[in-house]
């Protein structure tokens, strides 16, 4: 997770930095250093449930130098679908680290409870101006938990055109991660063994290379108005199966789970983003508006379309609804289960995340400023995702379980800044 | 499908090159900036929260990034 926050946050660097010089985004500093803080919290009713903490801080060394350094912690527990189907009898699943079993009560879906888990990101940047209309960021990052750590650099240019009303930024951001999951690297659709048995595995750690390139514009429209597009093509190649789903393999007439597979992935995938954005400034306040275009070649297409408003209420406080919703088809190789006796697909993954589904999120965030530059915010955030249950051709028992069970979540978090 | 996104892809190019050549009109003076300083316009304005945000549905969802780059990955369950 770690490499998105770290690219994000480079070219939102460059961006800031760009804004800078463009005055698009008027970064008029009143103190040297900005710092932010935060606390999230995030829950979905019986299965996971997490923490995080941000700190953030950016520091305009003057002459155009500004550095940037992050860290984060955070902290995870609860259960996760695991990709089995549901059964009409009580099932059991060994645990991933081969240790240990769960069990599953008839017709729920088969939740690993076993997650827990810790992680560290730390990142830093520095921009630097390159003449007068230009700038150059630079960043590092880096990330670990028990069985993930990902190490990354990333570079982008900014430049500035029209008297600054427009600014085209470049860069180019590249990480490695490796994984080394509990108990190893299940062989791909190797059968799920009982507690204590041999499981096959695949040699040494799983490692992949992510690679991503962007392309983006910043224009001004009117005293009120900007607009932001951005392409994004990102290739990821090495191993990206996930090494704790399984995929259930039913009979042809009954539906019964007579086996549980280890999923597979491919181990390359492309992935192509259109982003764009527009920010307006009415008499309330400011409406935030974005929609995101992004098709891979794994099959997925997916649509995200957002909008903030944030209403001024006097007094440096204000109100901010904000909706998203987001469309996802599935991946050319879910399948949400395979047949007894069916030839075996190259890949395979249920994993409802590759699935088709859409997603809503509703949130409040309020913020007022306390004392001179300093600023505090609470935010509360619905996240629901719902897909298709009931999906056509379902044999025999599968038929009257819901295989899609929709995921609820609970966002909160607490701000706290100081600077400019 | 595929014929289509790549129609997607080349008219979101094509936009942006006409926003990026052509629209002379587009833009402001420098005494024009009075309302686009404000921070709430600033397309960074609260970095922690767009990155939080990022990590939730990273983990949630098949989609990353847009505004920046997308990305790697983390061993979220």
């Amino acid at each position: 997770m770690a490499a998105t926050d770290r690219t994000y946050r480079s070219i939102r660097g460059a961006l800031s930095a760009a804004c800078a010089l463009a005055g698009v985004g008027g970064v008029a500093t009143s103190r040297a250093t900005d710092v932010e803080t935060a606390i999230l919290g995030y829950a979905e009713p019986n299965r996971v449930s997490a923490l995080e903490t941000v700190l953030q801080a950016r520091h305009d060394f003057g002459s155009g130098y500004l550095g940037n350094f992050k860290v984060v912690y955070d902290a995870l527990t609860g259960a996760s679908a695991s990709g089995a189907v549901p059964g009409a009898a009580v099932q059991t699943f060994t645990r991933p680290s081969g240790r240990g079993s769960y069990s599953t009560a008839p017709g729920e879906t088969p939740l690993d409870d076993t997650f827990r888990d810790a992680r560290v990101a730390v990142s830093g940047g520095l921009t630097l101006p390159l003449g007068r209309l230009s700038t150059a960021t630079a960043g590092l990052y880096g990330s670990g938990e028990h069985d993930y750590t990902s190490m990354g650099a990333n570079a982008s240019i900014a430049r500035d055109f029209d008297r600054r009303n427009r600014t085209l930024n470049a860069g180019v951001s590249f990480s490695r991660d490796t994984v080394t999951p509990e108990g190893g690297r299940p062989i791909p659709f190797a059968s799920m063994t009982p507690v204590g048995a041999d499981l096959p595995r695949l040699a040494g750690d799983g490692s992949k290379n992510v690679a991503d390139a962007m392309l983006g514009l910043v224009q001004v429209i009117d005293r009120a108005t900007l607009v932001q597009l951005t392409y994004s093509l990102s290739r990821v190649t090495g191993y990206q199966t996930d090494p704790y789903k399984l995929v259930s393999v039913v009979d042809p007439t009954s539906g019964a789970p007579v086996d549980q597979l280890f999923e597979n992935r491919p181990d390359a995938r492309t992935k192509h983003i259109l982003f764009g954005r527009a920010k307006r400034q009415l008499p309330h306040g400011v409406v935030d508006l974005s929609y995101r275009f992004m098709t891979d070649d794994w099959g997925i297409v997916s649509h995200t379309l957002e909008l903030r408003d944030r209403l001024e209420l006097g007094g440096d406080k204000y109100l901010q609804p904000h909706v998203r919703f987001y469309h996802q088809s599935a991946a050319d190789f879910y399948a949400r289960w395979l047949l007894d006796g069916a030839a075996l697909p190259d890949h395979a993954t249920a994993d409802y995340r590759l699935g088709a589904f859409d997603g809503w999120t509703f949130g409040l965030e309020h913020g007022r400023n306390v004392g001179r530059d300093h600023r505090v915010t609470a935010r509360v955030e619905y996240y629901r995702q719902s897909g298709d249950g009931h999906p056509a051709g379902a044999p025999g028992d599968l038929a009257s379980f819901d295989l899609f069970p929709v995921v609820d979540a609970w966002i909160f978090q607490l701000g706290y800044s100081f600077g400019s | 499908m595929r014929q289509r996104n790549r129609s997607i892809i080349a008219a979101g190019a094509v936009l942006a090159l006409s926003l990026f050549g052509g629209c002379a009109s587009l833009g402001v003076q420098p005494w024009e900036r009075d309302l686009l300083a404000q921070r709430s316009m600033r397309l960074d304005g609260d970095p922690v929260t767009a990155a939080l945000d990022e990590h939730i549905y990273f983990s949630k969802e098949a989609s990353t990034g847009g505004a920046g780059f997308g990305g790697g990955g983390c061993g979220c369950n």
